[in-house]
């Protein structure tokens, strides 16, 4: 059932077996995954169907830097669905290795492991609609299918890794429905949770406060209780519940948003690719199921081990849109309409170059000169992303001349000094704001410089190609739009020790014990993969944790509504 | 025990026979309205005519009623079949209706649900067929009502085959929200299993009893799309949304319909018209209605298809090449079929459709 939670009686304390906080991907994989198993689940979504100021504005917050991160509003929805209603809908698994406690990245290492996870991994991909469980090529594609690089051929550069794409899937709008039929499941739209209020010792929640913008307020007293409202949101509420637990929920040891963690992305180099240009595969391919997907450079563990890498991938793009010495109509197209283009997807073609009359006039020329490809491009985008149901993911432009930039993505150590707190402003309904510190460490672009010597090293031994970067440049190109969007991980993150974590291997914050996280907010460290993927295999771990733990009594239950 | 099937040579009649006489249990007659024996005995009937379905009851003991077509045919030979049977003393009826008889009904679906008519004309004569069934009983009767989801399994034309062309011709694939209800797929051999045990049930009078049929795996339909679609190789499987349904169904699909019934009364096999795509199936892939059917389990002992075996034999039987010669297009072959467009022509017609399909799946 879904309900507006203006509908609920003010004051009123509203019981459930699980209130899940958050509609998003996690939330909404965690309540679908519950469904069905005798346990009353209630839903908290903050905002509505459709985009909403005033809501949206409960995400406003300050960051200390405005070049290294987008302000916490951007990127992220509060609203039914969550962020998925405007993600770009990458999928692919965290790498076993991702896993492990490894030298080169400090504070790496989950209490659980790529198994522990594998289980839910297949379920996840199917939520996300993107297909089978598949990242390798081979196996995806077909024995038949072309490599990505013919003639390239090395045991230290993995190229058959896949990254698939879902629709991308607005969870909302996708699964409402089978939350809406569900009869043990109910959604209050509009319900923002204000508080986390714990029983005297600390040990349990005893009830969530709600209120809607219009002014209801009400209470919620849950047997369990998941925060499932993203990096950001969850480190906030834990922080800001602070009758009980002076320094916030779970912080006893002034965890709770630090090691706050994005992705370290950028166009780098120059990859100049021997061969035929019909023996590469830049773009993206597509499934049996109909699925798009994309090949990638990475580093096999054992090589990220021995050169003491942290993990990251790349792959084959275009070059730099903003510079019109590209000569792409197409690419000069999308500098041309940037304006037009939503602040998420547009903030890679701002990059601060100077934009004078001169550039805008070289890039218009670019068009015209370019009509043919420009209007072909234009075709295809409209057939098959603005018209299609599953969209073609991004821009690929042709290739004529075998001649690429490298797209990274590469994960990012933790460290404790970036981090999120709690600034003295307050929103609408009386929550302090956000204040994101966002730092990086010069590993990390050390670790990216290694393994573009790795690439470049290998290419050149095998003759497939040759890759030529400015090192000099590396840390400016990866940092010229600060972190990567949207991926906010870590700020609640899972290990063994309290004393450096703020979840167990079950997502169950130490110190209460009916209170657990969803999402990428648990996280120990980034991997080289977009969070999405795994933080939905990680809600549906977590149901199965908690249908485990509440079975028992919904049994006792049932039984006694037959009787 | 005589078991007089009614649409015997219907897909699941015609395999209930078959099994029945395996069994050794009972003897099957197939009743039809035409006559035609294929290793069972078989009697002609016309199930709107009394006279013609009292001759066909004599020294029958049990009767079962597969009959499918029009509304009359459905919902009037329902009645006169209830009244035949309380006339001529055959006191035990397995009647097969249909989960449309929920309706709009979502959610998990027990047979204690209210039932909703209002889905259409088939909902509405399946519904009134049930409540004749009901009179039989209260008129000292036994009756067991089977309502099945989608009744499937290898030959099966309209959960199988034509499925199979709308994807090969990429008119169905992954259908996201519009393909998101459940299947309620049940193999033709639980549903006859299911048949079989009420007609072994212990007799007692003035008796009616209902039970849902689906199989309790069976996938929601884009599960089942994207599996078919895989398996017979309509790959890569599209991803289509609800305008592109509704433009098919609701644009192409009646001209497409007139095509087909003309070429049909002039006696060609329909397979030169791609088949129009019934605006009910829209309906029924969306339906979030999932079929509880526990109590035929513990009642009726059903042990169902694994969905991934069932789907297997329907691949393998959409591959057989006996198949392509055999196949003609039909549009309503199962009574838990809930979509098929209204039928001028009728059940005459239906049956002898199906006849052809079926030989291949159980001769």
């Amino acid at each position: 059932m879904i309900l507006d939670a203006n509908s609920v009686e003010r004051g009123s304390r509203l019981a459930a077996d699980v209130c899940v906080v958050g509609g998003g991907a996690a939330g909404i994989s965690l309540a679908l995954s519950l469904s069905g198993q005798g346990i009353s689940v209630l839903l908290l979504e903050a905002g509505q169907w459709e985009e909403h100021a005033p809501t949206q504005s409960l995400y406003a917050g300050e960051v200390s830097d405005e070049r290294l991160h987008s302000p916490p509003d951007k990127y992220r929805q509060r609203r039914m669905g969550g962020s998925t209603t405007i993600w770009g809908g990458r999928c692919m698994p965290f790498d076993p290795i991702d896993f492990e406690a490894r030298s080169q990245v400090p504070l790496s290492g989950w209490p659980i492991g790529f198994d522990d996870l594998l289980p839910f991994y297949p379920e996840a991909n199917r939520l996300a609609e993107a297909g089978r469980f598949s990242y390798d090529a081979r196996d995806a594609l077909g024995d038949d299918a072309a490599p990505m690089i013919r003639g390239f051929e090395s045991p230290l550069v993995r190229t058959d890794g896949l990254e698939r794409f879902s629709c991308p899937t607005d969870f909302g709008k996708r699964y409402g429905k089978r939350l809406q039929v569900a009869s043990d499941v109910q959604v209050l739209l509009g319900a923002n949770c204000t508080g986390i209020r714990l029983q005297s010792d600390g040990r349990a929640v005893r009830e969530l406060e709600v209120a809607t913008l219009e002014g209801v307020r009400f209470r919620v007293a849950p047997r369990v209780a998941v925060l499932a409202t993203g990096g950001l949101e969850t480190a906030r509420l834990l922080l800001a519940s602070r009758d009980v637990a002076p320094a916030g929920i779970g912080n006893e040891h002034d965890v709770v948003g630090r090691y706050y963690m994005c992705h370290i992305a950028g166009n780098v180099g120059a990859l100049a690719l021997n061969g035929r240009p019909r023996d590469v595969r830049h773009g993206y391919e597509v499934t049996p199921e109909g699925v798009y997907c994309r090949r990638r450079l990475s580093v096999p563990a054992a090589e990220q081990r021995r050169h003491g890498l942290a993990n990251a991938v790349a792959r084959l793009h275009f070059p730099r849109i903003t510079d019109p010495r590209h000569r792409s109509g197409v690419l000069s197209g999308l500098f041309l309409a940037r304006r037009f283009i939503s602040y998420e997807y547009g903030k890679r073609l701002n990059d601060g170059s100077p934009a004078t009359p001169s550039v805008y006039a070289r890039h218009l020329l670019n068009v015209v000169a370019d009509p043919l490809d420009t209007a072909g491009f234009l075709t295809h985008w409209v057939r098959r992303r603005t018209l299609a149901q599953r969209k073609f993911p991004s821009v690929i432009l042709r290739n004529r001349t075998n001649r690429f930039s490298l797209e990274l993505h590469g994960e990012q150590a933790p460290r404790a000094d970036s981090r999120v707190t709690l600034s003295d402003r307050q929103d609408l309904l009386g929550l302090p704001q956000l204040r994101v510190d966002w730092r990086y460490s010069a590993s990390d672009i050390e670790s990216l410089r290694n393994t573009l010597d790795l690439f470049a090293a290998e290419f050149e031994r095998t003759g497939a190609g040759r890759l030529e970067y400015r090192p000099e440049t590396l840390e400016e190109d990866v940092m010229r739009f600060g972190a990567y969007g949207g991926h906010h991980i870590g700020t609640a993150r899972m290990g063994a020790d309290p004393r450096t974590s703020v979840v167990d291997s079950n997502c169950r914050v130490h110190s209460v014990h009916n209170l657990f996280v969803a999402g990428s907010a648990a996280f120990p460290t980034s991997s080289q993969a977009n969070p999405t993927l795994t933080l939905i295999a990680l809600s549906l771990r977590l149901a199965r944790h908690l249908a485990r733990g509440l079975a028992p009594h919904a049994a006792l239950e049932l039984q006694e509504a037959a009787a | 025990m005589k078991v007089l099937v009614l649409g015997g040579s219907g897909y699941i009649g015609s395999r209930l026979c078959a099994l029945l006489q395996a069994s050794g249990w009972a003897t099957p007659v197939s009743g039809s309205s035409r006559s035609r024996a294929s290793g069972v005995e078989s009697r002609q009937v016309d199930t709107r005519d009394p006279a013609s379905l009292a001759l066909a009851l004599r020294g029958i003991d049990a009767v079962v009623n597969c009959v499918a077509g029009d509304a009359r045919s459905i919902a009037d030979g329902a009645g006169r079949l209830a009244q035949a049977c309380r006339d001529a003393g055959c006191e035990r009826i397995v009647h097969l209706s249909s989960m449309s008889v929920y309706g709009h009904l979502e959610g998990v679906v027990r047979e204690e649900a209210p039932l909703d008519p209002t889905l259409g004309w088939y909902a509405r004569a399946k519904c009134e067929a049930e409540s004749r069934m009901a009179w039989f009983a209260r008129e000292g009767g036994h009756a067991v009502m089977l309502r099945p989801g989608c009744v499937w399994g290898p030959g099966s034309e309209l959960w199988v085959g034509r499925i199979a062309r709308f994807l090969r011709s990429g008119r169905l694939g992954d259908l996201g929200v519009a393909g998101d209800g459940w299947s309620n797929l049940v193999h033709v051999d639980d549903v006859c299993q299911a048949v079989i045990n009420a007609l072994r049930s212990p007799f007692t009078p003035a008796q009616i009893l209902t039970y849902n049929l689906a199989a309790p795996d069976s996938p929601r339909w884009n599960d089942y799309f994207v599996d078919l679609a895989l398996a017979i190789g309509a790959t890569p499987v599209r991803r289509l949304g609800p305008w592109q349904l509704r433009l098919d169904a609701y644009l192409a699909g009646p001209p497409l319909k007139v095509a087909e019934k003309v070429l049909s009364r002039v006696g060609q096999a329909g397979n030169i018209v791609p088949d129009p795509l019934p605006p009910g199936l829209l309906g029924l892939w969306q339906r979030h209605l999932k079929l509880d059917s526990r109590a035929a389990e513990r009642d009726l002992r059903v042990r169902w298809t694994p969905y991934p075996q069932a789907l297997h034999e329907a691949v393998q039987e959409l591959r057989s090449p006996r198949r392509g010669r055999e196949l003609r297009r039909s549009a309503a072959d199962a009574p838990g079929h809930p979509s098929a467009g209204p039928r001028a022509d009728a059940a005459i017609t239906h049956f002898s459709r199906d006849e052809s399909i079926l030989g291949g799946s159980n001769g």
